[in-house]
């Protein structure tokens, strides 16, 4: 036993040296590769992006392996990328929120203009979600309603983006609302199950319970409706004019070369339709995989920062600036 | 809910032999951890999380689990052979056992043991089952309210209950808490003690802090003691048919293994207590009501059967408040809640709800555990007794090198290892100086928890305290937790003034 941890161990140690060495050459990928996630093992996002690291190794013919950066949301692990030189050996799996809102509501040291977005390859299912029996029903019209009868409607966030989505819906709707913070789905799902919060965010929790339908969505924050709730309103068809879809995409720093970026996004594109990451997106995380080139991410990431600018300003800005 | 079915399906899962070889590997692993003396549960736990990530959630825990079981049951071993505790709470099994296997009798005397701490664990592990389960339905419809009301009240009760003084306690708890509440606000995403490190923004990292206050400090700890007293006799086992363990010897052991199973099973449901407290209470009581209690200490088989099994029932036992409530009340079980939270898996009453499958297939995998301890245990006898005599200054060496690698592995780079030294020194001083060191961690794991319902609590209330009008449950906890601290502060301040009273006549 004790053998096996010191070779785990070593082993490890040797992988890690193994990436530092740094070769110029035209056939990229000449050497192995490291995904990195900014997000601890175990979660979504590391779980995809472990399966997405098998497939990418037989597409490149080089080992990927996958570093966990975990901290700020992501944001530790882009910070390191902001300032690698790496040219495409290392790269960022994450999700579109952490380049978007996150320079915009804490200190950071990375821009969006940073880095290439090589290619969109899941699309996240965020959603405002309610649970069963409520007063108002289980719609966003009806929930509107009763939150102007009712002052003191509340509402879980978990995120500053879903927090300033709805500070701007309740200033539209004119309500007054109390929003309580929680951490994640497992913070969330229980506030919802037993009825101490009215409505809620939810990263991607309430596709659990598609089946059960103990928690149903008002609203969904994606740019089409959700695949497993057809019958909810998008924020823009409910008449919101934001744009608020989360994008899973690899990220590498912006003087990366074009040979490189195009080689990545290739087999970016062939794994978009190998069966074991469509298996592990659509039927373990429950979100639809998707494909899109680099520069339609890039026009999209664009458009988003532009609208929720806008959104704080009209807001008079963040939260904390208030104090 | 829950059917039968599943929890067939629970059991198949945990007998194939898949789980079987990680739950040995634990097992194993464990029992050579306990054996080596100065290595503990909690070291061991420390450093097996990042070897964790290898494998599945069900199979990490139950990995981590059968580790801590085995841990328990190890101990014994060097206690009996070499007077020295594989883990303090062990101590207790020395005063018999030592003397028992100097008398020419150690097999017999690991052979009690073992079996004590089997049936001891496997007992604890069946109440938990029952237990646990209506305590997580009930659990399930609290709301913010009384899980802060709750949280507050168990931080209070281990600060003074865990050992030393209640002034003490508290220190370790506000450390804790202080530490648990660095990071990004959760309500405005302003930041808070994070001195501008990124890496700080979501916590001070959980298993850094873990590796370092428990396992590296440990070391030191170790290294200072090992300068100390560097040789100690161990006993060797012979073949004399003598020494084995007849059925009437073990019969006699069973009405105090029994005795000693239910009051080690009580202190650890108790959060904070811990398995010393357990095993010395056992000890004692089997002491006061034995016909001969002067053999005591000097080789009753008893002796050692209510320490063992005191010992091993704690372990079970105080998982049931984490599965019942979320709540971590010994330090293995923060561990485990740290294990879980990597894993993605939030412990509590919602696994009951949700992942029904998952909570049986680790009781069924603890189960397993308590069998593999004894098969182990039992044809491993004349291995482990070897292993008590590895030189330290291997263990240590081994130990150190495998903390800062898990740091490694995890990817927390350099800004980990700095982070790691950090709190081994703390820790080395908590540990010099007697501060309670379950206090301080479990009010490190649960402060976000807290925080976060305690912060729920008021704005859904809109600040009205008299919402725990309609929160009966919330309301008795703050108003016991209110009670509790009169009491312990009342009996600390008078201790303090009969010391103060007695010094100048000395």
């Amino acid at each position: 036993m004790k053998m096996q941890l010191l070779g785990t161990a070593l082993l490890s140690a040797a992988m890690a040296v193994g990436v530092a060495g740094q070769v110029q050459a035209d056939d990229f990928p000449s050497k192995p590769l490291t995904l990195v996630v900014g997000w601890g093992a175990g979660g979504s996002t590391d779980i995809q992006a472990r399966v997405l690291a098998n497939v990418l190794e037989e597409q490149l013919g080089q080992p990927v392996n996958v570093v966990n950066q975990p901290g700020a949301g992501g944001g530790v692990a882009l910070s390191r990328l902001a300032v690698s030189d790496d040219e495409g050996y290392t790269f960022v799996f994450g999700t579109s929120m952490t380049i978007t809102f996150g320079p915009l509501s804490t200190e950071t040291n990375y821009q969006l203009d940073d880095f290439r977005y090589v290619a969109g390859v899941t699309l996240g299912q965020s959603a405002i979600v309610t649970g069963e029996d409520r007063p108002f029903g289980d719609t966003w019209d009806g929930l509107i309603e009763y939150a102007k009868e009712n002052p003191g409607t509340s509402y879980a966030t978990q995120t500053a983006l879903d927090r300033m989505i709805i500070e701007y819906i309740a200033q539209q709707e004119g309500l007054d609302l109390r929003i309580v913070p929680t951490s994640g789905g497992a913070g969330m799902a229980p506030l919802i199950l037993s009825g101490d919060v009215d409505f809620a965010y939810s990263g991607g929790t309430h596709s659990g319970y598609a089946d059960s339908g103990e928690m149903p969505v008002l609203l969904g924050l994606a740019e089409d409706r959700l695949a497993a709730y057809p019958d909810a309103p998008t924020l823009q068809e409910a008449g919101y004019d934001i744009n608020a879809a989360e994008i899973r995409m690899a990220m590498v720093p912006k003087d990366t070369p074009d040979a490189h970026v195009e080689r990545l996004a290739e087999a970016l594109e062939v794994a978009t339709q190998d069966e074991r990451f469509i298996e592990i997106t659509e039927e373990r995380i429950l979100m639809p995989v998707t494909w899109m080139p680099e520069d339609e991410v890039t026009q999209t990431l664009d458009d988003q920062v532009a609208g929720y600018k806008a959104l704080l300003e009209e807001l008079g800005g963040l939260p904390q600036d208030e104090e | 809910m829950i059917g039968f079915d599943a929890i067939f399906t629970s059991f198949s899962a945990a007998f194939h032999y898949q789980s079987i070889t990680v739950i040995l590997g634990g097992v194993l692993l464990g029992y050579i951890v306990g054996v080596i003396p100065g290595l503990n549960r909690s070291v061991a736990i420390a450093i097996a999380i990042p070897l964790t990530f290898y494998m599945s959630a069900y199979a990490a825990i139950a990995f981590l689990i059968g580790l801590s079981k085995g841990t328990a049951a190890g101990s014994a071993v060097s206690a009996i052979l070499l007077n020295t505790p594989g883990e303090p709470s062990s101590a207790a099994t020395c005063l018999d056992g030592y003397p028992m296997a100097s008398a020419g009798k150690p097999r017999k005397a690991l052979k009690v043991g073992l079996l004590a701490s089997v049936i001891g664990d496997l007992l604890a592990t069946l109440l938990l089952i029952v237990v646990a389960i209506p305590f997580a339905a009930v659990a399930l419809k609290f709301g913010p309210y009384e899980l802060a009301a709750i949280l507050i009240f168990a931080l209070v009760f281990i600060a003074g209950m865990a050992g030393g003084s209640f002034l003490k306690g508290l220190a370790a708890g506000g450390m804790g808490v202080i530490l648990g509440t660095v990071g990004l606000d959760p309500e405005t995403g302003a930041m808070r003690l994070t001195f501008g490190y990124a890496e700080l923004m979501e916590g001070v990292p959980i298993l850094p802090l873990v590796i370092g206050t428990l396992a590296l400090s440990e070391m030191f700890v170790q290294l200072d003691e090992y300068r100390r007293n560097k040789d100690a006799a161990v006993i060797k086992l012979g073949n004399s048919a003598d020494d084995d363990l007849s059925y009437g010897e073990f019969k006699g052991t069973l009405p105090t293994i029994l005795k000693s199973t239910g009051i080690g099973a009580f202190v650890g449901a108790l959060p904070g207590l811990g398995p010393s407290v357990g095993a010395f209470m056992a000890y004692g009581v089997a002491k006061r009501s034995a016909k001969d209690p002067d053999s005591f200490g000097k080789g009753n088989p008893n002796g050692i059967a209510a320490a063992e099994a005191a010992d091993n029932a704690v372990i079970p036992a105080s998982y049931i408040p984490l599965f019942g409530l979320g709540i971590p009340g010994s330090v293995s079980a923060a561990l485990l809640v740290g294990a879980f939270m990597i894993h993605g898996i939030q412990v509590g009453p919602l696994m009951l709800r949700d992942h029904p499958e998952m909570l049986f297939t680790i009781f069924s995998g603890m189960i397993v555990a308590s069998l593999l301890m004894l098969a182990v245990g039992w044809y491993g006898l004349r291995i482990f007794a070897k292993v008590t005599s590895v030189p330290p200054h291997i263990v240590i060496s081994v130990v150190i090198f495998l903390c800062l690698a898990g740091i490694q592995v995890q990817g927390y780079g350099t800004f980990g290892l700095i982070v790691v030294f950090g709190f081994a020194i703390f820790g080395y001083f908590l540990k010099k100086l007697d501060y309670s060191f379950v206090t301080f961690l479990v009010a490190f794991i649960v402060t976000p928890m807290l925080e976060m319902n305690l912060r729920q609590s008021i704005i859904l209330s809109g600040g009205e305290i008299s919402i725990l009008l309609d929160r009966p449950i919330a309301l008795v906890f703050v108003v016991i937790t209110v009670l509790m601290v009169l009491h312990l502060g009342w009996s600390s301040y008078r201790r303090w003034m009969q010391v103060r009273r007695q010094v100048p006549q000395v």
